[in-house]
């Protein structure tokens, strides 16, 4: 009975679910049972390893990194979901904090169970390698991201690639009698963090890396002048050409290592490194931002943006972060306007005056997933006479209006309220941009907030970049004469309430299409935007993103201080909910929208979802009280 | 909490111990070892829950008809470490037994009898910390069948998780009058009640329980082995279980 209470479990849980009953039946046989009251630490990020693979049987877990004093949720993980993966199989020190989110039971396979099944069974073991390589692989793309890596080599996917195709081929090989330092030179010389030692015949004898001159040499004190013979590591970690470079990973993990000598039969062809690895991974964005730039005209450019959903499809499978996923969106829809626009410069020849393109709303705050309308506006420089003003003025226009069609035609949809380039009213030069933005916030009626509330969010992607930060610099200076405006802004942002009852039960949709369902986007994720963005305001950040904006209010604005984590973990979790869904909308070939039925989530995302109302009404209240008692200078 | 820092090499030990404990096991040996070592921590010593079947609650003339039990290391409940054995009654199985534990006289006609279930059990035991609902009733019958057959009681230390949960009631002050069942605390602790009135069904659910209340003691600062012992018999001071009673007073 209690054993069969595990198989059944197991049955619908994936890996296991593709295993024998028999196999279950023996699996079960060795599952042991824990408890973990809510708030326990599981696993500690750089404490010892994993001794188990734990599947979550009741309640959830939550995943996190601390960096600094940021704790940085990388998931959170359900009934029938796994952890303690990557640790159990590695023996390297658990690389993230798990802590029970809830009450929760987990079942607990050994790590001898574990690893046989692993043998036994290569899907079961992909399974469980993919997931963690969707983690890995995020980490890795924050880092690629800063450093502008994105826009490098590479074309394909882990699990795709042969491992020949991305190993170092320009091998630098040394006798074993070297010394120690000429070794040291050359890799220093060459900036390489590995040489291949190699006998006459160049057959591989052992390996020098990094870690070797610094645990073997200099930690142990060893002369330099000694030969490289001494310190070698001969153990040698090899991989064929032709196998994936998943299947290199996952040596690596399983040996500790970082390099792997990349073999054709008994001849050596080359190296490859963890790093080879990590830049695979920025592959199918990059692919697609170097294919907008190879583009001669719109037409060519039309079937991209489909490439785009589905290589979000495919992040979202390996597990990345939703603002990491709205982040690339974003990057690679700006490179198609700025592609757009260049060809249709090339085609019409030069403005009569500088301009600059500026996307708000989603596009603004760099939050965009999957198709959004379009939100766009058009500044140019103030022409110097009448005569120029009126050619600018037709040019502009007759230009916006291709643009538009163009990324329409690229399936991004008109904007049913018009706020667009080509709309008369928001393509405009610099004057009379100030002028309107002086005006919304001196007027401060609720047209004029709500105005403020898109435009405000702008952010110039094309052209005189220049044009942009002046406004923003204008905008400013505005805000710190019109403290009323703010005064106005902060009602706005408090009268819209998180649709958390008295009773603590979700109010959802009463009527129509979407009845007992949940619009993510308005009813959670806009007032997140909201608070957030009169934060910037009350403080004249420039950033647009909710994220970014966190950020750069950290340290100079007390509420930030206090719920900025919150209010960010708060955000990446909708944003993860609403990809998901759209998603999964895209994939059964409906339209994405913004609603969820609160029933189709599990206890832990209900909880979750409720929890994160309580916190934005909070904030709401202190928002509140602190504008009513006037503290805010 | 949990085993992070409890080394493999630790449990392995324990293993060990309890393996060759096991093959030497010989009848006479059964009743006479017992873990002594009363400063363990809770969360890190090995349990053996344990449920019995039985035809009656009168020592005299009922007998045992199922033995059940279930290990845990510390917090951690070994779903395949379990017993499960009907035993062939000394006595007759009553009408009113049956209704309970719906084990019918044919089930259990052909079943071994408790001479040769007893030493099996004994032996999955080890000298593991025994955990029962009011083990005083388990233990009342198991001590008749070794004394008549070794001339000895069982020695292990006892916990009851009755006393534990009365004990917890009391010190978060709680109304802790009244006599739950296993039933009852079960479902106050939202562990979910299955094959009731099965033995090692039973012994489950108490470990469950157990899994439960360990975390909430260690909190209240119930830390080592002998405390336990302490809070689970209060009357006694703690330490080993000898039993005095009557059933009456159940």
């Amino acid at each position: 009975m209690i054993l069969s209470d595990v198989v059944e479990f197991l049955e619908k849980v994936p890996p296991f679910q593709f295993l024998k009953k028999g196999t279950l039946q023996m699996i079960a046989s060795k599952v042991s049972m824990e408890y973990y009251p809510k708030g326990t630490e599981i696993l500690v990020q750089s404490g010892p390893p994993s001794e188990h693979l734990y599947i979550v049987q009741k309640g959830g877990v939550k995943i996190f990194v601390r960096s600094g004093t940021d704790d940085i949720i990388i998931d959170y993980r359900n009934e029938g979901d796994s952890f303690g993966f990557v640790s159990l199989y590695s023996g390297d020190k658990s690389r993230t904090n798990v802590v029970a989110a809830d009450d929760t039971i987990c079942y607990l396979i050994d790590k001898e169970t574990f690893l046989k099944l692993h043998d036994a069974y290569p899907a079961f073991a992909e399974y469980f390698l993919r997931s963690y390589l969707g983690k890995y692989v995020d980490t890795t793309f924050r880092e690629l991201y800063d450093k502008g890596f994105l826009y490098r080599s590479g074309n394909t996917l882990p699990f795709t690639t042969p491992v020949g195709d991305i190993a170092t081929q320009r091998l630098i090989t040394v006798s074993p009698e070297r010394s120690i330092q000429a070794a040291a030179r050359l890799m220093a010389e060459r900036k390489i963090s590995s040489l291949v030692v190699v006998d006459e015949e160049r057959k591989p004898l052992g390996i020098v890396t990094d870690r070797d001159l610094r645990e073997k040499v200099v930690a142990a004190g060893v002369s330099v002048e000694g030969p490289l013979r001494d310190i070698m590591t001969t153990s040698l970690v090899t991989i064929e050409v032709g196998e994936f470079c998943f299947e290199a990973l996952l040596k690596m993990i399983r040996h500790s290592i970082h390099h792997l000598l990349v073999m054709d039969k008994d001849t050596l062809k080359g190296i490859v490194t963890n790093h080879d690895l990590m830049m695979l991974q920025g592959l199918s964005p990059i692919t697609i931002a170097r294919e907008i730039e190879s583009r001669q005209n719109i037409e060519c450019l039309i079937p991209i943006s489909s490439e785009i959903s589905s290589m979000v499809g495919l992040l979202l499978k390996e597990g990345t972060k939703a603002s990491n996923i709205s982040r690339i969106i974003t990057e690679l829809n700006e490179r198609l306007v700025q592609r757009i626009i260049e060809i249709d410069l090339n085609e019409h020849g030069p403005p009569p005056v500088p301009f600059c393109w500026i996307v708000f709303g989603s596009e603004g705050r760099k939050e965009q997933t999957f198709k959004t309308d379009q939100d766009n506006a058009l500044i140019y420089a103030d022409p110097e006479t009448p005569e120029l003003e009126k050619e600018a003025a037709e040019y502009f226009q007759e230009f916006a209006l291709r643009i538009n069609n163009a990324l329409v035609k690229c399936g991004f949809p008109k904007c049913p309220a018009n706020y667009m380039a080509s709309n008369p009213k928001w393509n405009q030069p610099l004057r009379v941009w100030k002028r309107n933005f002086t005006e919304w916030i001196t007027s401060s009626t609720p047209e004029s907030i709500l105005l403020s509330a898109i435009f405000f969010d702008f952010r110039p992607v094309y052209g005189d970049l220049d044009l942009g930060e002046i406004l923003r610099r204008h905008l400013n200076q505005k805000l710190e004469q019109e403290r009323f405006f703010l005064a106005r802004m902060a009602a706005t942002v408090v009268d819209n309430r998180p649709p958390l009852g008295f009773f603590k039960t979700f109010v959802v949709e009463k009527s129509g299409e979407h009845k007992d369902q949940l619009n993510l986007k308005i009813s959670a994720l806009a007032l997140i935007v909201d608070i957030v963005r009169l934060f910037s305001l009350e403080r004249g950040v420039s950033e647009t993103s909710t994220l970014e904006r966190i950020e750069a209010l950290r340290g100079q604005h007390g509420l930030t201080d206090e719920f900025g984590l919150e209010l960010e973990q708060s955000f990446e979790f909708i944003m993860l909910l609403r990809v998901l869904r759209q998603f999964e909308q895209i994939e059964l070939g409906s339209e994405p929208d913004n609603f969820i039925n609160p029933n189709e989530l599990n206890t832990l995302e209900k909880q979750t979802l409720k929890e994160i109302f309580q916190l934005i009404s909070r904030v709401q209240d202190l928002i509140d009280q602190r504008y009513r008692l006037g503290t805010v200078s | 909490m949990g085993f992070r820092d409890w080394s493999r090499g630790k449990i392995s030990d324990l293993s060990d111990t309890y393996k060759q404990k096991s093959s030497n096991f010989g009848a006479m040996e059964a009743a006479v070892f017992g873990s002594e070592d009363h400063s363990l921590p809770i969360d890190k010593v090995r349990y053996v829950v344990i449920d019995s079947e039985l035809t009656g609650l009168d020592a005299k003339k009922d007998s045992i008809v199922s033995l059940g039990a279930i290990r845990m290391l510390g917090t951690r409940i070994l779903l395949g470490e379990t017993f499960d054995r009907l035993v062939s009654p000394e006595t007759k199985l009553t009408g009113a037994s049956v209704v309970i534990h719906g084990i019918t006289p044919g089930e259990v006609a052909e079943k071994p009898s408790i001479e040769a279930v007893l030493p099996e059990f004994l032996s999955f035991c080890g000298d593991d910390i025994m955990v029962g609902y009011m083990p005083v009733i388990d233990l009342t019958f198991l001590n008749r069948e070794t004394k008549r057959l070794y001339g000895i009681s069982v020695k292990n230390l006892i916990i009851d998780v009755f006393a534990l949960d009365k004990w917890r009631r009391q010190r978060i002050g709680e109304d802790s009058s009244g006599c739950p069942s296993l039933y009852d605390i079960a479902k106050s602790f939202d562990v979910p009640v299955k094959g009731a009135h099965n033995a090692v069904a039973d012994a489950f659910i108490t470990a469950q329980v157990l899994q439960r209340l360990l975390p909430v003691l260690i909190d209240l600062g119930i830390k080592s082995v002998g405390e336990l012992l302490a809070v689970s018999n209060p009357a006694k001071g703690g330490d080993k279980f000898r039993f005095s009673f009557k059933f009456g007073n159940f």
